[in-house]
């Protein structure tokens, strides 16, 4: 049991990362990965929705929908949930914490439309997840976020300051540094199966 | 049947989402500070930042807070440090237009280059290599971060220097903060009289690296009638609150450093969010 | 061709403002189903069909819909077609339905179809925002395909299934995973800037003008307390 979240863990932060592997959530990661403190805020705001989000998400699903014979409807039902469930924590955040609200609240809207967390709640479902699965697994993809988006921050500042040849200046380099880092990052694949064994 | 299930569903589910939301927002909801958005709504809004605050937002609030003076906002000038005065119902202390200047005259005729710069394209990189290609170490490098940074495209770089349009500058000071050499200053819009140098080389060398270099001569300090003018390391600096803007110093300036300028005001009219959004017509050098 | 007019609008979305090389919308799909060509094609094609359809729907609506509230109306609209979509492929398409897997339900929060819903279904008459979805559309299909034909053939010495007999000793396979992705995607922008000598509207950084979000992540973005 507690070895099953373990390997689901790891390999949602580090195998099957989803923006280096999966490629979900990939426009933040590109768009606000410019500066460390924002890259850090973004990771934190999105771990944090992706939990609350499944957490919703999944006694729905198995309580309301399939009951219901109403599998199809999972995609309507879930971007309606993830979409209100921002609002409110944007609304609470503001009145219960103002600071973090300061410091996190600019991303919220931003994560309504992220694909990472939809694409998680979905997920979890399809992997036939347990609600603890579920948790973990969504933990995991959002600190796996986290971090690409922490060292992506490094590379950027670095590429900010490079000679770059004009066609590639802006998103093309980026991309690339991008391509570079997934690329490291496929370097853990064949870690999760052999760590237990 | 199973249709209307389905929307039975949905529908439920999305009205106790409305519901709650609704609900939230009616008892946790922190109502907005009514005469902050009424200040935000003076505010020009392009979060330039020469307030120093983080952006417009950040200004209104710390002015609805009170202890702020509400003459900081550059671009919006003296028409919103007067609407947020009413609004606060203080009485606005009057507004000080600045503008960007930059302080070197060495264009490509006046001074030569060292050596051949192929590195990075911009100010800061070129300055970290043995301070810039160019003969003076003071002067502009002319590559442009302070063009990039501008909001209002009011500067672009003629003949290897900076250059600005001061009938487009808002005074923000995004380029004077950029600038590796820290050679643009934020002058009083009334300035009459600049020093168009930065150099604090010795007489000598300063002029052999540029031909309109500050020589530090002393001529205007001498000849300044109300004792503005000081020469400190090398290089004459005036003293704004002395200056009566007479021009003498400029006059006997040897070198032409010391010039007399006139600072164009935004043309009248013209709203500083307007001038962001309209294209520049000058073309930028660096390209 | 005159600005505007409806053939401006069709062929304005293939080329001219491609989505996927020029606009820079629709990274996800563009990057993560592009690994063979069946699955690029099909993605283009059933974006398309929910851009075409959501376009419409939304155009219609353009007048009802609240202004403070169009963005969950939009979403939800958009969702609403690609349940449909994602049924049609399940039943007549599984093999499809299989490849494609979650990113199919991405669709959802595509900024393509978010991004068009924004900045031209809801301002436009139903004709042209049908036409600017089928132009979007093919553009989008074009791009990924495009994308997909020189990493499966490149990377796995396949075209759409078929394996290309002389070039199995040469496969460079990173090319047809992740990583290859991102590096093929990054040289064919680059290539684009090349081909149109810098004159396409391509962004200096990351695009979000199409993003329904611009607003709030451009305060995001250029908060200046850091800099200063």
């Amino acid at each position: 049991m507690f070895k099953t979240l373990i390997i689901i863990l790891l390999s949602s932060v580090l195998v099957d990362n989803y923006v280096l592997s999966r490629f979900l959530g990939i426009c933040p990661f590109l768009g606000v990965s410019k500066k460390l403190d924002q890259a850090t805020g973004m990771g934190i705001a999105v771990t944090a929705v992706m939990l609350i989000a499944s957490a919703v998400t999944w006694p729905i699903q198995y309580w309301v929908l399939n009951p219901l014979e109403m599998g199809y409807m999972q995609n309507i039902v879930f971007i309606l949930v993830i979409a209100a469930l921002v609002q409110m924590l944007e609304l609470l955040l503001k009145k219960f914490s103002p600071s973090l609200h300061k410091g996190l609240g600019v991303y919220l809207p931003l994560i309504t439309t992220n694909c990472a967390v939809l694409g998680v709640t979905i997920q979890n479902i399809i992997d036939d997840y347990t609600f603890l699965e579920s948790m973990v697994s969504a933990l995991g993809v959002g600190l796996g976020f986290l971090l690409a988006m922490v060292l992506f921050s490094g590379v950027r500042s670095r590429i900010d300051e490079s000679n770059i040849p004009a066609p590639f200046r802006g998103l093309p380099v980026t991309l690339i540094a991008a391509s570079f880092l997934s690329l490291a990052f496929m370097g853990f694949g064949g870690i999760v199966e052999n760590i237990f064994a | 049947m199973d249709v209307l299930i389905a929307f039975l569903v949905v529908g439920a589910i999305a009205l106790v989402l409305g519901i709650l939301l609704a609900l939230i927002c009616h008892f946790f909801a922190t109502p907005d500070d009514a005469t902050q958005v009424k200040i935000r709504a003076c505010l020009p809004g392009i979060n330039c930042g020469a307030c120093g605050y983080k952006g417009c937002d950040d200004y209104a609030a710390a002015l609805a807070q009170g202890g702020v003076k509400p003459n900081l906002c550059i671009p919006g000038a003296q028409a919103v440090a007067d609407e947020i005065g009413a609004i606060l119902g203080v009485e606005a202390e009057p507004f000080e237009d600045k503008v960007a200047f930059v302080a070197c005259n060495g264009h490509c005729e006046a001074t030569r280059k060292k050596a051949d710069y192929e590195g990075v394209p911009n100010c800061k990189g070129a300055a970290m290599l043995y301070g810039g290609p160019g003969t003076c170490t003071y002067g502009c490098l002319g590559l442009g971060d302070c063009a990039n940074a501008c909001p209002a495209e009011a500067i672009c770089m003629i003949d290897g220097i900076a250059r600005v349009d001061t009938s487009r500058c808002l005074g923000c000071g995004l380029c004077a903060t950029i600038c590796p050499k820290k050679i643009i200053q934020m002058v009083p819009q009334e300035t009459a009289v600049v020093v168009m140098c930065s150099s604090k080389d010795k007489g000598a060398d300063a002029r052999k690296a540029c031909q309109n270099a500050c020589i530090g001569c002393k001529k205007c300090e001498k000849t300044c009638p109300h004792g503005a003018i000081t020469v400190v390391d090398n290089l004459a600096v005036i003293d704004y609150s002395k200056c009566t803007g007479c021009g003498a110093c400029a006059d006997c300036c040897p070198t032409g450093c010391l010039k007399k300028v006139v600072f164009p005001n935004l043309p009248e009219g013209v709203d500083a969010e307007d001038l962001i959004n309209t294209q520049f017509e000058v073309p930028h050098g660096e390209e | 061709m005159k600005k505007g007019s409806n053939l401006d609008v069709l062929t304005r979305g293939v080329l001219k403002e491609n989505p996927a090389l020029v606009l820079i919308l629709g990274t996800c799909p563009t990057l993560a189903t592009t690994k063979t060509v069946d699955g690029a094609f099909g993605m283009g094609i059933a974006a398309m069909l929910v851009l075409i359809c959501s376009n419409v729907f939304i155009s219609l609506l353009r007048n009802i819909i609240p202004d403070t509230m169009r963005i969950p109306c939009y979403i939800v609209i958009i969702a609403g077609f690609v349940t449909i979509v994602k049924l049609l492929v399940q039943a007549y398409m599984p093999d499809l339905y299989t490849t494609l897997g979650v990113y199919l339900d991405l669709i959802t929060v595509n900024c393509i179809i978010l991004g068009r819903a924004e900045m031209f279904a809801g301002k436009n008459p139903v004709v042209k925002s049908a036409l600017d979805g089928v132009g979007m559309g093919i553009g989008f299909t074009i791009a990924l395909t495009m994308m997909a034909v020189i990493r499966e053939v490149l990377g796995n010495a396949t075209f759409a299934g078929t394996p290309i007999p002389f070039l199995q000793n040469y496969k460079i396979s990173f090319l047809s995973q992740a990583p290859g992705g991102l590096l093929v995607y990054g040289l064919l922008i680059a290539l684009v800037y090349i081909v149109t000598k810098g004159k396409a509207p391509l962004k200096k950084s990351f695009s979000c003008a199409g993003c329904p979000n611009a607003a709030h992540c451009h305060t995001a973005c250029t908060e200046k307390g850091d800099e200063a």
